[in-house]
């Protein structure tokens, strides 16, 4: 069994050894022990706080392996992308071009650097270990940061947004960034991001990166091939979200021209899907007429103060008002017979 | 003798006949009836002052008197973009600096512009491949400055000269490859010739409007960016000897530089002499001069020799009659060639 749940303090050990393991490109997640005790403490804070209006917080889930009493996966959430500065994106704009006189009528694609990201909740640091041999533990570590948001709608916006790591090769370079970034920053793209500690937020992105659209027939075609494209490591994270709601095409990385991925709230099953059940104890039900075959899969979440997310197989709570969960679920939500809970088909 | 002079209604055939040998490239000469015979007539009108004078459009032909065939042409349009927009690169800077980070990067921008609106052109040079001799083509090109040294008052001050624009061996443009064809999405010429035609509405309706990084484009477009065509670096030679250069602005399609220059800094309005004709032989320490009469109605001009910088003008019986003048006439000169020392 697996559990979701807020990091705490007592997680950056074993943060940091989980972590040391990630791919270099995947700008989301801290490395250094002091960058990481700083995001947990920052999450904790985040949890605690009262929240009027979505701000600086950022909210850092773990992936715990119940038996092992491992931490296997990491998913955060900022409630507010930019932290009350600008994030900037590069929005793929579609020119018409049309000549009544010649008769001519093309589109030119477009690069457009725009903030309109900013004050999006934005999901970031998702990482798990053995991501191909991951089951639906995956599934409920994508998702369980939004069933904190169901949870806790004030705590985020209305939209939320995901960036994925771009196309890089083994050396680290991308064909995005030295067709574009390079030409304004000269520099690396890894060296620029360790500058920038992977933010999108900073004033140096205005007075480097170009004010004016990029017209994509003009970069050159490696570059082109990459744009909206992800870094193998993103598959299973670009599929998770995707099929949750996640539409891409829109907008790209300004660095290494990786997809982000958008979303209005309603239009995320997390939202949409989820029902909230009260608790029932599934040794005391009746066995289901069609047996374990008509069991689904869902996530459980317990509540904005003791959030606790997991996954489990139960008989379906559509038409019912109460899910069975068994004591072990329970257990780890933390919750007991007759308490409220979310769930989502997974 | 070889004289130039304003062109006439009569020179629309011979103009029709010359146009068909000048090819592609010169969008102001096409053998286009109905558009060069129009032109002829705004030009003849233009000497005649029947039009504003931002409508004119002086067109010079030089005419061999042996045999009274045309030479070659050129023109001055006095003012150009007042009644369909001309467009032109001008290269512009952006600093991109984050002291932060301490990098100061100088970008070159493409801003498309209607900058040069109201310029006065010069335009239409063309000369018979058989009469590309001596100083023929020196002449041709220098003579409307010599137009416009005795007629100022009819230009505007900023005058302009769009020059061809590199051409790789095989006729493309390598800047045109880089750019325009991703938003015209056809050939080079067939471009050109809509622009002939005077159908520019397609440039603003397909052309980027906003500013583009040259660091966007091909290396090898980025490279031709304000150089001439091969065959042209004579003749961008000349105009900068005469006192116009390049200050960033260029051809939006093959990048070809425009010159500019300032009527009042012209060599020609500085240097040119009027003075008053005389017949007879040149006397003493003699060299080649652009001779004209100063008929605006009329306008005529000789290649001859004349003494002490040109003030002191000999002119044989047959050079006076090919510049309807007679000894007393009053006549402006000018050095053909710039002189090296000035002291």
């Amino acid at each position: 069994m697996y559990v979701v749940r807020p990091v705490e303090p007592a997680d950056v050990g074993a943060l940091e050894t989980l972590l040391a393991a990630s791919t270099p490109g995947v700008h989301t997640l801290p490395r250094t022990r002091e960058k990481i005790a700083a995001f947990v403490e920052r999450s904790v804070a985040s949890f605690a706080a009262h929240v009027d209006i979505p701000s600086e917080e950022s909210y850092l889930f773990v992936l715990e392996d119940v038996d092992s009493r491992e931490l296997v996966g990491t998913a955060a959430i900022h409630a507010s992308a930019g932290s009350n500065g600008t994030y900037f994106a590069f929005r793929n704009d579609v020119i018409q071009q049309v000549s009544r006189d010649l008769n001519i009528s093309h589109s030119v694609h477009a690069l457009t650097l725009c903030s309109e990201l900013t004050a999006y909740s934005q999901l970031s640091g998702f990482y798990i270990r053995n991501q191909d041999t991951a089951g639906r533990e995956s599934a409920l570590l994508s998702r369980a940061r939004l069933l904190y948001a169901v949870l806790a709608p004030h705590r985020f916006g209305d939209r939320f947004f995901v960036p994925l790591a771009g196309v890089t090769d083994d050396d680290g370079q991308s064909p995005f960034w030295d067709a574009l970034g390079r030409k304004f920053f000269k520099m690396d793209f890894l060296d620029a991001e360790r500058t920038i500690g992977g933010a999108r937020n900073r004033t140096l992105i205005v007075e480097l990166m170009p004010h004016y659209p990029v017209y994509v027939p003009l970069l050159p075609g490696p570059a082109q091939a990459v744009m909206g494209q992800i870094h193998p490591s993103g598959e299973l994270a670009f599929d998770l979200l995707t099929e949750e709601g996640f539409e891409a095409d829109e907008y790209i990385d300004i660095f290494d021209g990786g997809p982000i991925l958008q979303a209005h709230k309603h239009a995320l099953r997390s939202f949409s899907g989820s029902m909230v059940r009260k608790v029932a104890n599934a040794e005391l039900q009746p066995p289901t007429r069609g047996g374990k075959a008509a069991m689904v899969t869902y996530a459980v979440a317990s509540s904005e103060r003791k959030f606790r997310a997991i996954v489990l197989p139960c008989d379906p709570a559509e038409s019912s008002e109460a899910i069975c969960l068994p004591p072990a679920a329970r257990e780890l939500l933390a919750v007991a017979t007759g308490d409220s809970v979310i769930c989502v088909r997974i | 003798m070889l004289v130039i002079r304003a062109i006439t209604l009569n020179d629309i055939d011979p103009l029709i006949e010359m146009a068909r040998q000048v090819g592609s490239g010169m969008t102001t000469l096409k053998p286009d009836r109905a558009m060069l015979g129009e032109r002829v007539e705004t030009a003849v009108a233009s000497f005649a002052q029947t039009i504003a004078p931002e409508e004119r459009d002086y067109m010079f032909v030089m005419e061999d008197t042996s045999n009274g065939r045309l030479a070659g042409v050129c023109a001055i349009k006095a003012a150009v973009g007042l009644t369909e927009p001309f467009y032109n690169y001008r290269i512009g800077t952006l600093v991109h600096s984050s002291r932060e980070l301490g990098v100061f990067t100088r970008m070159d921008t493409l801003y498309l512009s209607n900058d040069l609106t109201g310029s006065t052109e010069l335009c239409s040079l063309f000369l018979m491949p058989e009469y590309r001799t001596g100083y023929n083509g020196k002449w041709l090109s220098k003579s409307r400055f010599l137009f416009m040294a005795q007629f100022q008052h009819l230009f505007t001050e900023k005058i302009i000269a769009e020059m061809r624009g590199y051409q790789a061996e095989d006729g493309t443009s390598p800047f045109y490859e880089g750019l325009g064809r991703h938003f015209f999405k056809m050939d080079f010429n067939h471009v050109d010739g809509l622009t002939a035609l005077g159908k520019k509405s397609f440039i603003a309706e397909l052309m980027p409007r906003q500013p583009l990084y040259v660091a966007y484009l091909p290396d090898d477009a980025q490279a031709v960016i304000g150089q001439v065509h091969r065959s042209t670096l004579p003749a961008r030679k000349l105009l900068e000897q005469e006192g116009m250069h390049y200050e960033g602005y260029v051809d939006i399609f093959d990048a070809g530089p425009v010159l500019q220059g300032r009527v009042a800094e012209l060599r020609a309005v500085r240097d040119s002499v009027l003075t008053t004709a005389e017949e007879g032989q040149p006397d003493g320490e003699c060299e080649v001069t652009l001779v004209s009469n100063t008929k605006l109605d009329d306008f005529r001009m000789v290649l001859t020799q004349a003494c002490d910088g040109g003030r002191k003008v000999a002119l044989s019986v047959r050079e006076l009659q090919l510049l309807h003048c007679q000894p007393g006439d009053p006549i402006r000169s000018l050095a053909l060639n710039v002189r090296k020392n000035n002291g």
